[in-house]
């Protein structure tokens, strides 16, 4: 049974959405803060956190980015906040998905489905190990690799999946939505998501995130990867 | 009749004033002048005839019998006509034999009673003086002077003091008009402040001191712009406040009510029936929620980006579980809008469409607006205004009764448009059924 962390305050949400988690077929460990989300991430290694971004003591960015430097677990936000402020913020932080209060059981379920499907893809050990090389930048779909000038670089599951969509389509733009269908399978999605991720991917496969060499903007129409 | 504006008010004013003034100046002056000039004139005139007098007298008494000659002998100009009436009889020079037709019998009068006289008379449309001396019983010295001169002088006179006034009301309203501007200059900069503050800027303020006669009203103004930003600020707070405050209860109940609502099979009918109600209420609780809280951010600026319209409407449409082939492109253009606005105005449409338009039959895009037709009974013409407010139902949305909307949706899209600078409208679609347009400039 895959295992969810839900990291949230407010006592009748943690205990609501424990038991429509539960219903969902996932094994719920709730915390109602990030210092007992952190240990009880380390303690169990939950499949996904969900975190709730107002926290007594420790707040939910900061959660998101001690989570973040441990491992590539997806993060999910669930928010009462929607200003775009906390958003990108949450997103920089390290999130892979952001959700506005209230959430259908639904929608958070298909979600998380989605956030499994992207883990399961860069995991799978293929007999054919694809390299497709961009200039100095190198990737293996399969193996879930990621290089640059040889060395390897840590991305996450999400960040991975985007890189893998726009590496099957050498020099080809994907717009945004076309990227937030095929990596957050979100027929109708925020654009920030994406955004936010290709910024966070130029930190780690650009040599110059401020003026990407492989992973380019083109504008009004989205991002294309090339050598 | 509208009336004249402040400017054109004034400058009438200055210019009228003017005028009234410089006319009274204009004929207190002429008739001083004239009274002064004819008094002078005649006194030299006067003093002359005297002179003639004596010298036609001297000449008489002297023994000379042609009184003609005599007359001819006097030095006088054209303008001057000199005769001797003598025992009933005129003698005059020749050149003006007939004279003294021109005495007036009054004047006669008086000098048959050996009385010195003049009289004003007007001669061939000229001002004249007609003087009589006595010289002794029955001879009398009239002489005509003609005021020719003077009267051209006065002619001459009238007409620049005429030019004058109308100098002085032209004048008068350039001054008036000048004033005006530089008195309404400050109010231009108070418009430009309000424009300020309602396309927005709420930091816009007046500085009192550059414009003392006017402190009073930007010490006012100021204050209503303070007025007015606090109190966008607050409702901007409460928003948010009221926004996480709603949406905690609204996660848990949303929550639980799924976890019930999965085991709705083994309950009693009643139960069952309750839970369903309870599911539905929720939803329509959440799609409530999200809808104030859209309608009280919906005043803050788009962020306008070139968007792909026809593939926007195409995923709106296919979000709905519909075919995208009703999406119709009549030459879109190239649009800069805030997408995740359109998006959503478009989405309520047709969800409009669906829930009271028996669902749309086209959704065209085209340049610089949106269009969705539906199969449904139209809008009413006493309605189509009032449809784009908040809480307003349309019949057929009455008549429904269950599964009903937030009574939000379509105000949602009015305010999207405006937020754009555009406009929300609802027409007739040839063939029956509604037509609902977005203006997007």
């Amino acid at each position: 049974m895959t295992s969810v962390l839900l990291i949230e305050d407010d006592d009748r949400i943690r205990l609501s959405l424990s038991l429509a988690l539960e219903d969902e077929g996932y094994t719920a460990h709730a915390v109602a803060t990030a210092e007992d989300g952190l240990a009880e991430q380390r303690r169990v290694a939950a499949e996904t956190v969900l975190v709730d971004l107002m926290l007594p003591g420790m707040d939910g960015f900061e959660c998101i980015r001690r989570l973040r430097r441990d491992d590539d677990v997806p993060i999910v936000v669930i928010s009462a906040r929607d200003d775009t402020h906390d958003i990108v913020a949450a997103l920089e932080a390290g999130a892979d998905d952001y959700l506005v209060k209230p959430v259908a059981v639904k929608e958070l379920a298909a979600r998380l489905r989605a956030l499994r499907r992207r883990g399961r893809a860069a995991t799978t050990t293929a007999p054919a190990v694809r390299t497709l090389a961009f200039g100095d930048l190198e990737l293996k779909p399969e193996a879930g690799e990621v290089r640059l000038h040889g060395a390897e670089v840590r991305v996450t599951r999400t960040e991975f999946r985007l890189l893998c969509e726009l590496a099957d389509h050498p020099g080809q733009v994907l717009s945004r939505q076309q990227l937030l269908q095929r990596v957050w399978e979100y027929e109708v999605g925020d654009e920030r998501l994406v955004d936010v991720h290709v910024g966070r991917l130029r930190h780690k496969i650009e040599d110059v995130p401020g003026a990407p060499r492989h992973l380019v903007t083109v504008r009004g129409l989205g991002y294309k990867l090339q050598p | 009749m509208r009336r004249a504006g402040l400017r054109t008010r004034v400058s009438a004013a200055f210019a009228v004033g003017a005028l009234a003034l410089s006319v009274c100046v204009t004929v207190v002056s002429y008739e001083l002048t004239r009274s002064t000039l004819f008094r002078e004139r005649e006194r030299t005139a006067v003093r002359a005839t005297y002179f003639d007098a004596a010298l036609v007298d001297a000449s008489l008494k002297g023994g000379a019998t042609n009184v003609a000659d005599v007359l001819g002998s006097l030095d006088a100009g054209g303008d001057r006509y000199v005769m001797v009436q003598r025992a009933g009889r005129w003698y005059s020079r020749t050149a003006d034999t007939d004279a003294h037709a021109a005495v007036p019998a009054q004047l006669q009068e008086m000098a048959a009673g050996g009385e010195a006289a003049a009289q004003r008379i007007r001669r061939d449309g000229v001002p004249a003086l007609v003087i009589a001396v006595p010289l002794d019983a029955d001879t009398v010295f009239y002489e005509i002077v003609a005021q020719r001169e003077l009267e051209r002088t006065l002619q001459v006179l009238a007409l620049v003091l005429a030019a004058v006034a109308i100098m002085m009301a032209a004048g008068g309203a350039a001054v008036g008009w000048y004033v005006t501007r530089h008195a309404l200059r400050p109010l231009g900069a108070v418009a430009d402040a309000a424009r300020g503050i309602a396309d927005g800027d709420l930091e816009t303020r007046l500085d009192p001191e550059t414009e003392p006669d006017l402190a009073a009203l930007a010490a006012s103004f100021n204050h209503m712009a303070d007025e007015l930003d606090r109190r966008m600020r607050r409702d901007r707070r409460f928003a948010a406040d009221v926004s996480h405050e709603l949406r905690s209860p609204l996660q848990t109940l949303a929550a639980a009510v799924s976890v019930v609502d999965r085991r709705k099979d083994g309950l009693d009918e009643r139960s069952a029936a309750a839970v369903g109600l309870i599911v539905a209420e929720v939803n329509r609780f959440q799609e409530l929620v999200g809808d104030l809280l859209e309608l009280a951010r919906s005043d803050q600026p788009v962020s306008r980006e070139p968007t792909d319209i026809v593939a926007l409407a195409e995923r709106v449409v296919r979000a709905h579980g519909l075919d995208p082939a009703i999406v119709e492109g009549d030459d879109p253009g190239e649009w800069r809008v805030d997408a995740r606005r359109v998006e959503q105005a478009l989405g309520n449409l047709i969800e409009n469409a669906v829930r009271y338009g028996g669902g749309p039959t086209a959704v065209r895009v085209g340049k610089g607006f949106l269009e969705v037709d539906d199969a449904g009974p139209g809008v009413p013409e006493e309605l189509r205004a009032s449809i784009f407010d908040r809480f307003v139902r349309g019949p057929a949305a009455g008549a429904r009764g269950a599964g009903d909307g937030t009574g939000l949706g379509l105000a949602i899209v009015a305010e999207h448009a405006a937020a754009h600078g555009g406009s929300a409208s609802v027409g007739e679609r040839p063939g029956g059924g509604a037509r609902f347009r977005v203006e997007l400039p």
